[in-house]
């Protein structure tokens, strides 16, 4: 086995981990947001490193897939912060409770 | 050798640092720029894994294009705000970094238990060229290809449709805020 397989992985859960914490303490939906694109990131250097180490092909295409979805989902996103501060002035997730039974 | 692997712990290094950046830095630009350092670090990473393809479109769409949707809509926003933080959310915070911590340790444990396993097929195979991305591409993935030109149209218009604002009165739309100019 590539011992530099096993250091794209760790570096992977790494930023994947730092990832999981930026959503847990980010109050600003915006910077909420810019740490799941870098769990995406993170996800798309696991799908490469594997499709790297066993020689399959699938890897790329996913990683195309994936970043098609994050951009589409960026649009939208930030377009309905922008909808959520004209309206509210602010968009601070913790506040935004609107939903909430 | 020696040499590959002091490419990956400096790609290492400085993806780490700036992936903390964007978690602990209260500006946002700041914290935004810190991610286009790390998406560029990972696509040195791929290009010295030899996928050149997924690391040219690393840096054109997803330092190129989403993090510069992204500074446009924080110039947009202009949130200049002081962070008054509740008290429940700072017992939160602990809690959060606790979780990811318990999460890394699952996920560093999976991974030496996969390392530890000498799998059957984990002989080293050539590396796909670009001609197998896109020959998949065009044949077996030929469906998911075209939908997710479709989910871009669909993206496209809902931001379009999310962006602009009607008038409350004449229910005329416009898209410039108009109120605030006034």
């Amino acid at each position: 086995m590539d011992p530099t397989f096993l250091y794209t992985l760790i570096l992977s859960a790494t930023l994947f981990t730092i990832g999981v914490i930026g959503v847990l303490w980010k109050r600003n939906a915006i910077a909420l947001f810019m740490n799941v694109e870098l769990m995406l990131n993170a996800a798309n250097l696991a799908f490469v490193a594997f499709s790297r180490e066993f020689g399959l092909m699938q890897g790329a295409p996913l990683v195309l897939f994936v970043m098609t979805v994050a951009a589409a989902e960026a649009g939208v996103g930030l377009a309905i912060f922008i909808a959520l501060f004209r309206s509210r002035r602010h968009i601070r997730a913790d506040e935004l409770d609107l939903l909430r039974g | 050798m020696g040499a590959q692997y002091l490419i990956y712990g400096i790609l290492y290094v400085i993806a780490v640092l700036g992936a903390l950046t964007v978690l602990l830095c209260r500006d946002t630009v700041k914290s935004a720029l810190a991610l286009v350092l790390v998406m560029l670090t990972l696509a040195a990473h791929y290009f010295v894994m030899g996928q050149e393809f997924v690391g040219a479109i690393q840096i054109i769409v997803y330092a190129g294009a989403i993090m510069v949707l992204f500074l446009f809509v924080i110039m947009l926003l202009n949130m200049r705000e002081r962070e008054v933080m509740p008290w429940y959310l700072r017992h939160w915070r602990y809690t959060a970094v606790l979780l990811a911590l318990l999460f890394f340790t699952l996920v560093a444990i999976g991974v030496g238990a996969f390392g530890s396993v000498e799998l059957a097929q984990a002989r080293p195979r050539p590396a796909p060229t670009n001609e197998d991305i896109f020959g998949l591409l065009m044949t077996k993935y030929l469906v998911p290809f075209l939908l997710t030109s479709v989910l871009l149209l669909v993206a496209v218009i809902g931001a379009v449709v999310m962006g602009r604002r009607a008038d409350p009165e004449t229910g005329e739309e416009y898209l410039l805020d108009q109120e605030e100019t006034a």
